[in-house]
């Protein structure tokens, strides 16, 4: 069976308004991530972007760097 | 059972709270303790733990905990080290707690339960306190407390510390015997590693105890911060917030400035009626009463200062802010965390100094420190006052002064930005790079018990340190300028003969360059310990006699140091001393309880007095250079 093409991408390139699952964390700063409450499965909604970009993760605010968002791989909610 | 306290009725069980920061723990520890608090200091740790105390429906005392907020046991910042080792007991003087309390906030169990379950692992009495069940149900989520707890192992006390409820219930869980502690946490059994258990089991639980709705709702704060941090109505918002907290300071705090100087007056007037003529009443009206008084005047702009910065913590708008001066503080090498800290330097640098324990990397924390002082505190302001209206030779208070007033604080604030650039870029990249991490609570209305608190703490130590230091001082400055006596009345003459005089005329040859006296020296001699003394030195040195009307003896010292000559017939003051006279004020450190904080936090005297000597040597140059440049142009 082949596995379906599923489009990764990092959180700073989801679209701003947009719902995304996150797939994978991984890069030094995934410790503190993980801490702050990311973690694969969870779906995360991205509300802004910029310098820092905020998004919305179980129903907290969160502010992360562009460094730390590279290190989120997400991909769109069906 | 037969618990280690019951059988020992004189010891106080102490139970610490732990909890993510924003979860509602100071909140939680006010309610149970009420005003039964101490803040205590840890020395070498350089962190705050509040203990206080509380009764157990039975009336048992129980010894409480503050423990500073912090994500997870992996202790990353100066805060999160200080909570762990406090749980473990490796703190000197403190043992291991005998219960915990995690406060997690029930909105957002998946990420607080992490803290949670660390906190389980470590084999200590545990309860839990689901605060703010109301704004969990607000959002649609619906939880199941007792499902929890069977899951946990551990009591589950669903609350609302804001508004008390709930409270005596937590209270009730903590009676005695306390509940046994966890023994092996169910998510340890898989053979994944800690953290991976860790998240799998809070997933499972939280679909089964906390049912999230699954729309994303757009909550009141996602409405609001849609324009709170819009990129040009959001920079608006901001400096609309600032501009509003500094005019409100400098505005409504002149009401009751006037009510201490008229009580000022009172006092010493009735001093004066009451005693006859002579040293020890001069001692008392020019020694203590002017010396005090004149700093205790600078209390309500302190209150008004750490009332704001209490209503925008509480609120929720300060993390926004650190949000938008992110961008701002990264060319100053500094991130968005620094802002609170170099914020509440304007009112003081030693909350200031403090408040940057919240900033993780340790470089980033020890510049913030070194530039710090440098934001304009309040303690500077009341030689502002005297120096800025007797520049532009008007009465106090026009709108030129206000401007004045504003460059002195862009002066001092550029000059640190620049300074912290190039610190940053010496100290080099820190070892573990950390990045931009901050969370945004969802605003909420302040909380007033809180900030009150905060506020009348601070008052108080300000307070404290005008009885002891600055009285001290007074009391020195007057022995000084008074004795050795000279025979005859002229002031002048008496003021030369005194210790002052000479002190002064040993030191005239280092302040003359900088286009002072030696009387001038003087003054700025005895306010190195703390700044604002140079006002009463000044109306000390200069035989300012207190009157009824304290605009009046303001005005008059500003009269006598106007009309002040030189030897030489020219006057002693020209805008020219006047303005490089507030250049050395703006940059010098003269604040011993500042030197004291800073050698506490950054850990060693010697980054303390480094700053210290820098700081004194960095005013003197730019006070030589713009003084002789000035000269140069003829002015």
């Amino acid at each position: 069976m082949k596995a379906p093409k599923t489009p990764y991408v990092s959180l700073n390139q989801a679209g701003i308004g947009c719902d995304v699952r996150i797939e994978s964390i991984s890069g030094p700063g995934c410790d503190r991530l993980r801490e702050m409450g990311f973690c694969e499965e969870l779906q995360v909604r991205k509300l802004s972007s910029g310098r820092n970009l905020i998004c919305s993760v179980c129903g907290t605010r969160l502010a992360i760097s562009r460094e730390l968002a590279e290190q989120v791989r997400v991909a769109p909610v069906a | 059972m037969i618990s280690k306290m019951s059988s020992d009725p004189d010891a106080i069980p102490s139970i610490a709270l732990i909890g993510n920061p924003n979860s509602g723990k100071t909140t939680l520890f006010n309610a149970l303790t009420g005003e039964n608090q101490r803040i205590g200091n840890y020395s070498g740790v350089t962190v705050e733990v509040k203990t206080g105390t509380a009764y157990t429906p039975h009336g048992r005392k129980l010894r409480v905990l503050d423990l500073p907020g912090c994500y997870s046991l992996n202790a990353g910042s100066p805060d999160e080290k200080v909570a762990v080792d406090m749980l473990l007991g490796r703190l000197a003087g403190e043992s291991a707690p005998d219960l915990v309390v995690c406060v997690v906030d029930s909105s957002n169990l998946e990420r607080h339960l992490q803290l949670a379950l660390q906190v389980i692992e470590l084999g200590l009495p545990c309860v839990l306190a689901l605060n703010m069940v109301d704004v969990a149900e607000k959002s649609g989520l619906r939880l199941d407390p007792a499902k929890i707890s069977e899951e946990l192992g551990i009591p589950v006390v669903p609350m609302q510390a804001s508004a008390g409820k709930g409270v005596v219930e937590l209270k009730q869980a903590l009676r005695f015997p306390f509940p046994p502690a966890p023994q092996n946490p169910a998510w340890l059994a898989s053979d994944h590693s800690p953290d991976e258990s860790r998240r799998s089991f809070i997933r499972a639980l939280c679909e089964l105890a906390a049912c999230r709705p699954n729309s994303h709702q757009q909550t009141f704060s996602d409405r609001l911060d849609a324009w709170l941090l819009h990129p040009v109505f959001g920079w608006l918002a901001f400096l609309g917030v600032m501009f509003l907290v500094f005019w409100a300071i400098f505005s409504f705090a002149s009401i009751p400035m006037g009510w201490i100087e008229a009580l000022q007056g009172v006092v010493t007037t009735s001093v004066e009626n009451l005693m006859p003529d002579g040293d020890l009443r001069s001692l008392l009206t020019a020694g203590i009463i002017a010396g005090v008084g004149g700093v205790i005047i600078f209390l309500p702009q302190i209150i008004l200062l750490f009332l704001f910065i209490g209503l925008l913590e509480s609120s929720g708008y300060m993390s926004r802010a650190a949000f938008l001066m992110d961008g701002f503080m990264s060319r100053a090498g500094l991130s968005g965390k620094a802002f609170l800290p170099l914020f509440s330097s304007y009112a003081c640098a030693i909350p200031g100094v403090m408040a940057t324990r919240t900033i993780d990397s340790a470089k980033e924390r020890l510049v913030t420190i070194f530039v710090a002082p440098w934001m304009s505190c309040s303690a500077r302001l009341p030689v502002y006052f005297l120096i800025v209206p007797l520049l532009l030779h008007e009465e106090e208070g026009s709108w030129k002064q206000a401007l004045v007033l504003f460059s002195i604080y862009a002066l001092g604030t550029l000059t640190a930005f620049i300074v912290a650039r190039l610190l940053r870029g010496r100290l080099g990249a820190d070892t573990h790079p950390r990045h931009f991490l901050l969370e945004m609570p969802p605003y909420r209305a302040p909380q007033w018990a809180y900030i009150f608190r905060h506020v009348t703490d601070r008052a108080w130590a300000f307070v404290k340190k005008a009885g002891t230091i600055i009285l001290g001082l007074s009391i020195l400055l007057w022995a000084l300028s008074t004795y050795p006596k000279h025979e005859g009345d002229d002031a002048t003459e008496a003021l030369a003969h005194s210790a002052m005089g000479r002190i002064g005329a040993v030191i005239e040859p280092v302040v003359a360059p900088l286009g002072f006296d030696g009387r001038t020296g003087t003054a700025i001699l005895t306010s190195f310990a703390a700044r604002e003394v140079f006002v009463s030195s000044m109306a000390i040195i200069f035989r300012v006699e207190e009157t009824d009307n304290e605009v009046e003896t303001r005005a008059l010292l500003r009269d006598r140091i106007a009309a002040a000559k030189r030897p030489d017939g020219s006057p002693l003051f020209t805008p020219l001393t006047l303005i490089s006279l507030l250049i050395f004020y703006i940059y010098a450190l003269q604040c011993l309880p500042t030197t004291a904080v800073v050698a506490r936090e950054a850990g060693s005297w010697k980054w303390a007095i480094g700053q210290f000597a820098f700081m004194s040597g960095f005013a003197y140059l730019a006070s030589l250079v713009f003084f002789q440049v000035g000269r140069l142009f003829g002015f």
